[in-house]
């Protein structure tokens, strides 16, 4: 029996009746009496100078109430394309007007004279002195110049010795390495533990290979919407589809130098995210814009079309991964080299290369990667971001390396996996973990261990792990005559947050979780919260929550003493009554009795407060295991098992956790099978759901999940962020199932039927 | 979307006189010419909506020959047993589209009509050899289907042409489709293969292969088709169908992949599809 009464069990969601029934209001419900609707003028090239933008045929056409350049940005900030754009779809200016087709009309009606120029699309291009520029000619070093140039710089600042025949010598060695001027850098980072050199040379077995990962677009369901209204105060109020309003409210204050109390931003019911519902730009500001100059509310939303075009995808890359394992099963070393497709801006999610380490002991470890410019828009979160590419190399590699030795995949991996007090390579020691416990946990569910499979038939194994994040965050809590519970805050529910928030307020004030009632506030109104990203949500709200229950806890039990004359001490709050401990006299009161009671005394009603902001998180592990079956003459691959297995901390709503885990696994499915934006020349080519395959329910079997628990310290009551990890290793998972099942390894995402085929073809099957 | 005048008529004349104009769309389902509008890749002044006519929908027997009216949706198709039992191929194409709230809007018409090289009950229809029947307001004329293509999205249809009805004159003994493509469902052909066998005896008496999204128009591999008539089916002789119906094709390279995976397809799949319809014409 569970020492809990609310939290560990399976609830419905707090807003269940309000979806089911269409009564969530969504950010395209959102219709403030006249209302414009604005369109967003975007570029017809992927790469252009833009020589002139005429507006005045489209200024012609009745109905319309504004169009907006780059002009009419008094901040200065870059919200429209002025000379050059970058990548179909980038915005040139904007339209309001008092209907969504004369908006339309008026946005083909501006005539946009463009010099078209050179695109590059792919990354291994863009490095190249050859490539178009997109920002200018700066060049970054490769790894063997840098460390070159290093050695250099240091022998130059040593002014004591005269070190000019070395510096010579190691210039000329720079000259040994022309590909390692790379163009079109937007950022670089560079990790390093231990001699990946020494660890090569000491491995028994090196495994070399390239591994490409596409795009791919987070494809929430609600396309990004926003309506802005700024009235003839100045005051602004945006309705925003966001992950993160004070967020929002801080974005729209710094781009457009307005002060932070002028903005109120209103956070309506999301239509997923997953990490892309963070920007500004993308429709918030704009709609500001309009609404300043218009003086009516605007709303900008964007079509299917535009989310692709120019939405924030998770970036795709290419990855150089070097293995180094010992005939014994150790892995020795490890070295990457990444380049990331960061679009027209910087921003993709470099660091995250260092994922390649795994949860593995791995001493030596040498991890270079690079964020390269091309022409497509820039790119944003996706689910754990970054870590499901790095981890696909690393552990498709890892299981090349197990097949050298003659290992089983999964005994492999158990054989290295760090423990608690391991050092963890480029990154301190590592705390209480359950690495092990969750690919045992994931094998035995699976059956890995007496597995069959027929021909053309294959299992995969792999693990991928994260960490949540955590940010400051507050909630009230008042309790009620009625003895129910209203929580206040300002964070935006995903995946059933204000569920666990509502259970953890039930838990700690011990009423039903019926009793309970969760309200969240605007950036007017609500404290800050910190943006629902990074499997933040449930740790941070969840820890406040329960600071500002025992708060609320507090005033019950210092209320129950003035009324039942008794010390605090002896109190004890149960089933929603504080009742006196000792057995002589049984005196209780009800949370409804003490509430009304509050009302009329000198402390005031019951409010607890909670604020929180940071605590060590701990890492989580997902593991899983698919058993597949190939068709060799088409290259279809068919998923007849996916096992899904994650160390959770502890699950608040196991059903809710279990979502998670199915939809992180299914996602990660969609990425290594399916899922991949196209570009040409001409920009993006797959702009739709018909070419943009994200799978149906026919597509794959139910996700069985095994949850496991390993609580972690800071955690509310043990939990650990559960929403990203799930989606980490099932690129990796889906790579090693078809590798196992035609002996052949593919390296390139997303493992369509041609490109089986094609491998079967070059393998002479 | 732009607007657009919107007629119901309840005659075949009136609808074909309304077709006729410049600018106008015919409205069927919906399926296709909704979407086409929405993205603007259709501008109509005027929508001419097939519903209200009355008799240009259901399924019907005469003697040997099926009749599908245009305005049949494709769910019925799909769900009907003379069209399961007879034209088996057909059936499977028409299960293969999209989902069942659109296969419950769609109609085989205008699957038909939109003339999408990758439709789904194209391959069957050929392997039907089936009657397309048109009616204008000038009168009737009746095309064989593997001549209403010219190229993609386009027919022989002339403005005013409204196709009224599928004539399926004699069944096959078996017949069987196979889309290639990724997704279970809900997703468009990379390549369509159909094949309808006749068998007398263990020989084949007559053989019909009918290919979609591998060339401008839907085909028939009529080399491949004549190789097999005449003969016992053997391993040997498919293989060889396989290699004339990929030899006979021109598919293109796009986004969804390259020419040469579709020509590999046709013959991978024109194999597998003969071996089924052979063991159901021998079942
Ligand atoms: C989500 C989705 C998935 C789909 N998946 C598939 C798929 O897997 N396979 C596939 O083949 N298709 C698919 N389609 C396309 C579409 O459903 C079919 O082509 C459908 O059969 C079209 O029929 P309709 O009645 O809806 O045609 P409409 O959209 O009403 O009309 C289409 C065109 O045909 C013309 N037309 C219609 N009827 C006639 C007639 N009787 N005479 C002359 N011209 C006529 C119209 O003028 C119009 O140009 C899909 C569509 C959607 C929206």
């Amino acid at each position: 029996m569970s020492e809990y009464t609310v939290v560990g069990q399976t609830v419905a969601r707090v807003d269940a009746v309000e979806k089911v029934t269409g009564a969530a209001q969504y950010g395209a419900d959102i219709h403030p009496p006249g209302m414009l609707y604005g369109k967003i003028v975007r570029s017809k090239h992927a790469h252009a100078n833009i020589r002139s933008i005429d507006t005045s045929e489209a200024e012609k056409l009745p109905g319309v109430r504004a169009i907006i350049t780059q002009d009419d940005v008094p901040s200065g900030r870059r919200v429209f394309a002025t000379d050059k754009v970058l990548y179909l779809g980038e915005p040139l200016a904007a339209v309001a007007a008092t209907d969504p087709d004369i908006a339309e009309e008026a946005a083909e009606r501006i005539k946009i004279d463009y010099e078209v120029l050179p695109v590059v699309q792919d990354v291994m291009e863009a490095i190249k002195p050859s490539a178009p520029r997109l920002h200018g000619d700066d060049t970054k070093d490769g790894p063997n110049r840098r460390e070159i140039s290093g050695q250099i710089r240091t022998l130059s600042r040593d002014k004591e010795n005269d070190h000019s025949d070395e510096i010579s010598k190691l210039e000329a060695g720079l000259e040994a390495y022309p590909d390692e001027v790379y163009y079109n850098i937007s950022a670089e980072s560079h990790t390093e533990a231990g001699d990946v050199e020494k660890g090569f040379a000491e491995s028994d077995v090196v495994v070399e290979d390239t591994y490409v990962i596409p795009r791919v677009h987070q494809t929430y369901m609600e396309p990004h919407v926003s309506v802005a209204s700024a009235d003839s105060s100045g005051k602004i109020t945006v309705w925003a589809s966001t992950q993160g309003p004070f967020a929002i409210r801080s974005g729209i204050a710094g781009t457009l130098g307005i002060p932070l109390t002028q903005i109120n931003v209103i956070g309506t019911t999301m239509g997923g995210g997953f990490g892309g519902r963070f920007g500004v730009i993308i429709t918030h500001v704009p709609a500001v814009l309009l609404s300043q100059k218009t003086g009516r509310p605007v709303r900008v939303q964007m079509t299917r079309e535009e989310e692709f075009t120019d939405g924030r995808p998770a970036p795709g890359c290419v990855i150089k991964l070097k293995t180094g394992a010992t005939n014994d099963g150790r892995i020795l070393a490890r070295e990457a080299l990444a380049f990331w497709d960061s679009g027209s801006v910087s921003g993709a999610s470099i660091g995250s290369t260092i994922r390649v380490r795994g949860v593995y002991k791995i001493p030596n470890l040498k991890v270079d990667a690079y964020g390269v410019h091309t022409n497509k828009s820039g790119t944003a979160a996706y689910r754990a971001p970054g870590a499901p590419q790095a981890i696909f190399a690393g552990e498709s590699q890892l299981d090349e390396i197990a097949e050298r030795i003659g290992m089983d995949p999964v005994k492999f991996r158990l054989m290295n996996m760090r423990e608690e007090g391991d050092e963890v390579p480029a990154g301190g020691s590592e705390p209480k973990v359950g690495y092990k416990e969750t690919l045992e946990a994931v094998a035995d569910a699976a059956g890995w261990w007496d597995r069959e499979a027929d021909e053309n038939q294959g299992w995969g194994v792999a693990v991928g792990d994260w960490t949540n994040g955590c940010g400051p965050g507050g909630v009230y809590v008042s309790v009620h005559e009625d003895g129910s519970a209203r929580i206040f805050h300002g964070s935006m529910d995903i995946t059933g947050t204000d569920t666990a928030i509502s259970q953890i307020i039930a838990e700690i004030l011990t009423v039903p979780y019926e009793s309970v009632t969760i309200r969240r506030g605007d950036t007017d109104s609500a404290p800050y919260s910190t943006g629902s990203g990074g499997s933040v949500v449930t740790f941070t709200m969840g820890n406040t929550a329960k600071l500002a229950a025992e708060d609320a806890h507090r005033r019950i039990l210092e209320l129950a003493s003035e009324r039942l004359n008794t010390n605090v001490d002896d109190l004890e709050l149960k089933d929603g009554a504080v009742h006196i401990i000792s057995a002589e006299q049984p005196k209780s009161i009800s949370l409804g009795e003490l509430a009304a009671y509050s009302l009329s005394t000198t402390g005031g009603p019951i409010v607890g407060k909670g604020s929180f902001a940071r605590q060590a998180s701990t890492p989580a592990l997902a593991a899983q295991i698919a058993k597949v079956e190939v068709d060799p003459g088409t290259g279809r691959t068919r998923v007849l098992k996916l096992v899904a297995s994650q160390d959770v901390g502890f699950a608040i709503n196991p059903m809710a956790v279990e979502g998670q885990i199915e939809g992180g696994t299914v996602q990660g499915y969609a990425w290594a099978m399916m899922e991949e934006m196209q570009y040409g020349d001409e920009g993006n080519i797959n702009p739709g759901f018909v070419d943009y395959r994200v799978p149906t329910s026919a597509d794959l079997p139910t996700v069985e999940s095994v949850i496991v628990e390993v609580p972690a310290p800071n955690g509310p009551y043990g939990a650990k962020g559960v929403g990203e990890p799930p989606i980490t290793p099932t690129l990796a998972t889906m790579a090693n199932a078809v590798k196992d099942a035609i002996g052949i390894r593919i390296t390139e995402l997303p493992i369509k039927p041609e490109k089986v085929v094609d491998a079967l073809k070059s393998n002479g099957r | 979307m732009k607007s657009f005048e919107f007629y119901e008529p309840t005659t075949l004349a009136e609808a074909s006189r309304l077709f006729a104009e410049e600018h106008a769309q015919l409205l069927a389902g919906g399926t296709d010419i909704i979407i086409g509008m929405k993205a603007l890749t259709e501008t109509p002044q005027s929508v001419v909506s097939l519903q209200k006519i009355p008799g240009l929908d259901g399924i019907t027997t005469d003697g040997d020959s099926i009749n599908i009216g245009a305005m049949t949706t494709v769910r019925e198709v799909e769900l009907s047993g003379d069209v399961q039992q007879h034209h088996t191929a057909l059936a499977e194409g028409a299960s293969e589209i999209g989902s069942i709230q659109i296969r419950n809007l769609a109609t085989i018409g205008g699957n038909i009509a939109h003339a999408s090289p990758a439709a789904d009950t194209v391959a069957g229809l050929l392997v039907a050899d089936a009657q397309v029947d048109i009616a204008s307001a000038d009168g009737e004329r009746s095309v064989p289907i593997d001549e209403l293509f010219t190229g993609p999205g386009q027919t022989v249809l002339t403005p005013g042409e409204i196709i009224t009805r599928f004539r399926l004159p004699s069944p096959a003994s078996g017949s069987h489709y196979i889309k290639h493509k990724i997704r279970e469902v809900m997703d468009l052909a990379f390549i369509g293969v159909a094949a309808a066998i006749n068998m007398d005896n263990g020989t084949i008496t007559d053989a019909r292969i009918g290919l979609a999204a591998v060339a401008p128009t839907p085909i028939r591999a009529t080399e491949a088709e004549d190789l097999l008539k005449g003969n016992a089916p053997t391993p040997e002789l498919l293989e060889q169908a396989g290699e004339a119906a990929a030899a006979g094709c021109s598919p293109i390279s796009d986004l969804r992949c390259s020419a040469e995976h579709r020509r590999e397809m046709v013959d991978v799949l024109t194999r597998r599809t003969l071996q089924y319809a052979l063991e159901r014409a021998s079942a």
